[in-house]
C-alpha cells in the first residue's frame, strides 16, 4: 500500500504572504497554472469565435467585400480562426483541464516538474499574444505580398512556435506525471480513462506539433531571403501547415474529449463500465489514427498523400471506433442507475455524436470521387471535431470545476451555454458539409471566386452557418460567465457527484483493487 | 540502475530516432540511408533528419547526465538531505518567478528577431540571466534539509552579484529613458523638464529621510510608479524621435552643437 500525502514546503521561509499578482505570476500549483491556461483558452476562443463568425457573415456575399475589403484580409481572418481555436483555444483548455486534474487522477501530490509547467504555460501565452499581434498587423499565415507584410508573416511564425513549445512543454509535465507519478497501485491500466485519453493525446502532440514547429522555421527561413538556405516554401505557407487543422490530425487534438465523457459517464450512472480495458484500447487506437503529421503536400511524392490508401483508410477506419466507444458509454449509461442525467453527462455525450459526425464528414471527404478535398467539407470536419473538444472541456470544467476552483457554479446556465454550442457546431458542420457537396471551396484561394462561393445555391448554408456561428459565439460566452459566477459561488462539497476516481479524495487514500471506479478507494484517515 | 529522468531522456531520445528514420523514408531516402546516419545511402530531406537526430543526441546526453548524477535516486536524496531514508514523497516546489521572466526572455528574442538586433541581444541576456539565477535556485533549495540555511546560502552567492547587476542595468535604462525624454524635448523644455525631475527626486529623498515612519509599501509604490513613468515617457520619447539639431557657427570645427526650437 502506498500512502499519497501533502509534502511539506521545504523551499519557503514561510514569512512573506505573496500578493494576489505575485502569486499569478510566480505560482508553481498545479491548480492554478490549470485554471490560468482555462482562463487564457477562453479569452482566446471567444476571440477565435468572433473572428469565425466575422468570416461567416463575409462569405454571406463575396462578390464586394463589403466587411474586409480584399481576399487577403479575409483569408487572414479566416486562418486567424483555425490556428486560434486549436491552438490558442481548445488544445489550451485541454492542457488547462489535465494540468488541473491528472495530478489528482493518478494521485500524484502535484504536477510534476512544476515549474517547467508554469514556463510552458508564459511560454504559451506570450506566444499567443506575439501570434495574434502578428494577425492584427497584417502578418498572418498568406502568402507576404497584396496586404500582408513579411515582417509581420514572420512575426506569426515565430509566435506560433512558442506557442507550439509551450504546449509541448506543459505536456511533457503532464505525462511524466502520469508515467512516473502515479500513486502505489495505480497502474496504467487502472488510471482514469481522462489521465489515459490525455496520455496517448499527449504523445501524439509531442510527435506532431513539432513537426508543425518545423515547417514554421522552414518557412521563417525562407521568408529572411536568404537564397543560401532556400525551401521553396514561403508561397505556400497555409499549404505548409493546414495538415495540423484537419483529417487525421484533428482528431489527436479531441481524443480527451473520451477521456471526458468516459470519466463522467459511469460516476453519474452509478456503474462501471462494461469492460475499462475495452475503452483503454479503443483510445489508444483513436490516437494511433489520428497521427497526421505525413499528411502534408511537402511529403507528396507521386500520387498526392492525402489520395493514398493510408489516408483514406485512417479515414474510414476512424468511423467504427469511434461508434464502439459511443457503444461503450451508451451501453455503461443504460445498465446504470437511470435517474435523471446530470448537464455534463448530456454534455459529454453530444461532444462524442459531434466527433462520430466528424469522423463520418472525414469518411465522405475521403471519398476520391466526390472531390471534397478542397471544399468546406474540410472546415466542417474540423468544425464538428473541435467543436466536439469544445462541448467536452465545457461538460469538463462543469463537472471538475467544483475541485479545482472550490466553488459551486450555476448548472443550468452552463448546460444551456453547452446546448447553443453543441447546436452552433451543428448548424456550421452540415452547412459546410452540404456547401462542400454542392462545391463551394475551402477558401484556400488567392480571388473572391476561388475563395468560396461561386455564386450558386449554397447562400442559403451561408446563412444558417452565420446562425451556427452566433449560436457557438453565445454558448461559449455563457460558459465563460458560469465561470465568472462560479468565482462568487458558495463554497464547493468535496465530492458534489459522489465519484469514487482518486481526484475527489479528500485525504490519504489507498488503491486496493483493479479498477479506479467505484469501489477501489478506500479512504484512510480522512 | 536506471533513474526516471534517464527513463524519460531515453525515451525522448526513443522517439527521436524514430521520427528521423520516419522522416527519412517517408522523403525520398534509400534503403539503408536512414538507418545507418547517411553513411550507406541517402537520408531524404536532410535537415528533417539532421534536427531529428542532433535532438536524439541531446536527450541520450541528458539521459546520460541523469544516470551519471543519481537524479530521482532515493539513497541520493537522503544522501544529500542528511537522513536515513528518502522523503515518502516529493518535497513541494515553490513558487518561482523565473518562469514567467524566462518566457518574457524567449519572447524578447523571438521579437528581437523580426523588430531589431538589438532587441534580440537583450532577450538573450535575459535568458542567460534566468539561466543562471533558475539553476541556482533549483541547487540552493536542494542543499541542505533546511529551508533557511538554504536561502542564505543562495543569498551569500548571488547577492553580491545580483545587486550591482541590477544596480546597473536599473540606472541605466532609466539614464537612457531620461536622455530620449531630453532629446525630444524642445530646449526650453528640455531645461524644465530636468529641473522639474530634479526637484521631485530631491522633494522625495527629503520627505523620506524626515519620515522614517513612513511604510516601506508606501515608498516601494511612489519609486516603482515614479520608474514605470519615466520608462514609458522614455519609450514615448524615443518613437517621437529626437528635436532637430543644427550645427552653428559653419561646422568646421565639429564643437559646437546647438538646438533649433
Amino acid at each position: 500500500m502506498t500512502e499519497t500525502e501533502t509534502a511539506a514546503d521545504t523551499t519557503r521561509t514561510g514569512d512573506v504572504v505573496p500578493t494576489a499578482l505575485e502569486a499569478a505570476v510566480t505560482t508553481t500549483d498545479h491548480l492554478r497554472i490549470g485554471r490560468a491556461w482555462i482562463a487564457s483558452g477562453v479569452l482566446f476562443l471567444v476571440a477565435s469565435l468572433v473572428a469565425g463568425l466575422l468570416v461567416s457573415l463575409e462569405r454571406m456575399d463575396l462578390s464586394g467585400m463589403a466587411l474586409f475589403g480584399s481576399v487577403d484580409t479575409l483569408f487572414r481572418l479566416w486562418s486567424a480562426y483555425r490556428v486560434g481555436i486549436v491552438l490558442l483555444a481548445v488544445v489550451p483548455i485541454i492542457v488547462g483541464l489535465a494540468t488541473a486534474v491528472v495530478p489528482l487522477q493518478v494521485g500524484a501530490s502535484s504536477v510534476v516538474f512544476p515549474r517547467a509547467a508554469s514556463l510552458g504555460f508564459w511560454v504559451w501565452a506570450m506566444g499567443a499574444a506575439i501570434t495574434v499581434t502578428g494577425f492584427l498587423i497584417d502578418g498572418g499565415l498568406g502568402t507576404p505580398g497584396g496586404t500582408s507584410r513579411t515582417d509581420a508573416v514572420a512575426l506569426t511564425l515565430l509566435g506560433l512556435l512558442m506557442v507550439i513549445g509551450g504546449i509541448c512543454c506543459s505536456t511533457v509535465c503532464i505525462l511524466t506525471t502520469i508515467v512516473a507519478g502515479r500513486t502505489g497501485g495505480m497502474t496504467l491500466s487502472r488510471i482514469p480513462l481522462f489521465a489515459w485519453t490525455v496520455l496517448v493525446a499527449g504523445s501524439i502532440w509531442l510527435v506532431t506539433l513539432p513537426v508543425l514547429a518545423a515547417n514554421a522555421v522552414l518557412i521563417y527561413v525562407d521568408l529572411s531571403g536568404r537564397s543560401a538556405v532556400a525551401f521553396g516554401v514561403e508561397d505556400t505557407i497555409w499549404e505548409q501547415l493546414s495538415w495540423a487543422f484537419s483529417h487525421p490530425q484533428v482528431y489527436a487534438f479531441a481524443l480527451p474529449l473520451v477521456g471526458i465523457a468516459g470519466d463522467i459517464v459511469p460516476v453519474a450512472a452509478r456503474r462501471r463500465h462494461g469492460s475499462h480495458s475495452t475503452l483503454l484500447v479503443l483510445t489508444a487506437l483513436i490516437g494511433l489514427l489520428s497521427f497526421g503529421a505525413y499528411a502534408q503536400s511537402a511529403f507528396d511524392i507521386g500520387t498526392p498523400i492525402r489520395e493514398q490508401a493510408i489516408f483514406v483508410v485512417e479515414a474510414f477506419l476512424i468511423v467504427p471506433v469511434v461508434l464502439a466507444v459511443l457503444a461503450g458509454l451508451v451501453d455503461t449509461w443504460r445498465r446504470g442507475s437511470g435517474g435523471r442525467p446530470p448537464a455534463p453527462l448530456v454534455l459529454s455525450m453530444l461532444a462524442v455524436l459531434l466527433l462520430l459526425d466528424g469522423a463520418i464528414v472525414g469518411a465522405i471527404r475521403a471519398v476520391s470521387p466526390l472531390d471534397l478535398l478542397e471544399t468546406s467539407a474540410t472546415g466542417a470536419q474540423m468544425t464538428f471535431t473541435i467543436g466536439g473538444v469544445l462541448v467536452a472541456v465545457m461538460a469538463g470544467t462543469l463537472w471538475w470545476g467544483d475541485r479545482i476552483l472550490g466553488r459551486v457554479a450555476p448548472q443550468g446556465l452552463g448546460f444551456v451555454s453547452g446546448l447553443s454550442a453543441a447546436a452552433g457546431v451543428t448548424l456550421i458542420g452540415v452547412a459546410d458539409t452540404i456547401s462542400g457537396l454542392l462545391g463551394m471551396n475551402d477558401f484556400t484561394a488567392g480571388d473572391a471566386i476561388g475563395a468560396g462561393s461561386p455564386g450558386s445555391v449554397v447562400d442559403i448554408f451561408n446563412v444558417v452557418a452565420v446562425v451556427g456561428a452566433a449560436l457557438l459565439l453565445v454558448g461559449v460566452m455563457g460558459w465563460g460567465l458560469t465561470g465568472l459566477r462560479r468565482l462568487r459561488g458558495a463554497e464547493a462539497p468535496a465530492d458534489p457527484w459522489g465519484g469514487h476516481t482518486l481526484e475527489w479524495a479528500t485525504g490519504p487514500v489507498e488503491v486496493t483493487s483493479d479498477s479506479p471506479l467505484l469501489d477501489v478507494i478506500a479512504e484512510v484517515g480522512s | 540502475m536506471l533513474t526516471t529522468g534517464f527513463k524519460l531522456w531515453f525515451g525522448f531520445c526513443a522517439a527521436a530516432v524514430s521520427a528521423a528514420v520516419f522522416a527519412g523514408y517517408t522523403s525520398g531516402a534509400t534503403e539503408t540511408g536512414p538507418i545507418s546516419l547517411g553513411w550507406k545511402g541517402g537520408v531524404g530531406h536532410h535537415v528533417t533528419y539532421v534536427v531529428f537526430v542532433v535532438a536524439a543526441a541531446v536527450f541520450g546526453l541528458l539521459g546520460i547526465m541523469a544516470v551519471a548524477f543519481r537524479d530521482a535516486d532515493s539513497e541520493s536524496v537522503a544522501e544529500v538531505l542528511g537522513v536515513d531514508t528518502a522523503p515518502p514523497v516529493q518535497p513541494k516546489v515553490g513558487s518561482s518567478v523565473w518562469p514567467a521572466l524566462g518566457a518574457m526572455g524567449i519572447a524578447t528574442v523571438v521579437v528581437g528577431l523580426v523588430v531589431s538586433s538589438a532587441l534580440f541581444v537583450v532577450g538573450l541576456l535575459l535568458l542567460v540571466a534566468v539561466g543562471l539565477e533558475w539553476t541556482m535556485a533549483n541547487w540552493s533549495e536542494k542543499a541542505t534539509g533546511d529551508p533557511v540555511a538554504n536561502r542564505e546560502l543562495r543569498e551569500r552567492l548571488l547577492r553580491p552579484i545580483e545587486i550591482p547587476v541590477l544596480a546597473l542595468v536599473g540606472i541605466g535604462v532609466l539614464v537612457l529613458a531620461m536622455s530620449r525624454v531630453l532629446l525630444a524635448s524642445s530646449v526650453n523644455g528640455a531645461v524644465l523638464v530636468a529641473g522639474v525631475v530634479g526637484v521631485c527626486v530631491f522633494g522625495a529623498a527629503f520627505l523620506f529621510s524626515r519620515r522614517p515612519n513612513i511604510p516601506r509599501r508606501v515608498v516601494s509604490t511612489v519609486l516603482i510608479l515614479s520608474c514605470v513613468a519615466v520608462l514609458v515617457a522614455g519609450i514615448v520619447a524615443a518613437a517621437t524621435g529626437e528635436r532637430e539639431f543644427h550645427q552653428k557657427g559653419g561646422g568646421s570645427g565639429g564643437d559646437h552643437v546647438e538646438v533649433g526650437e
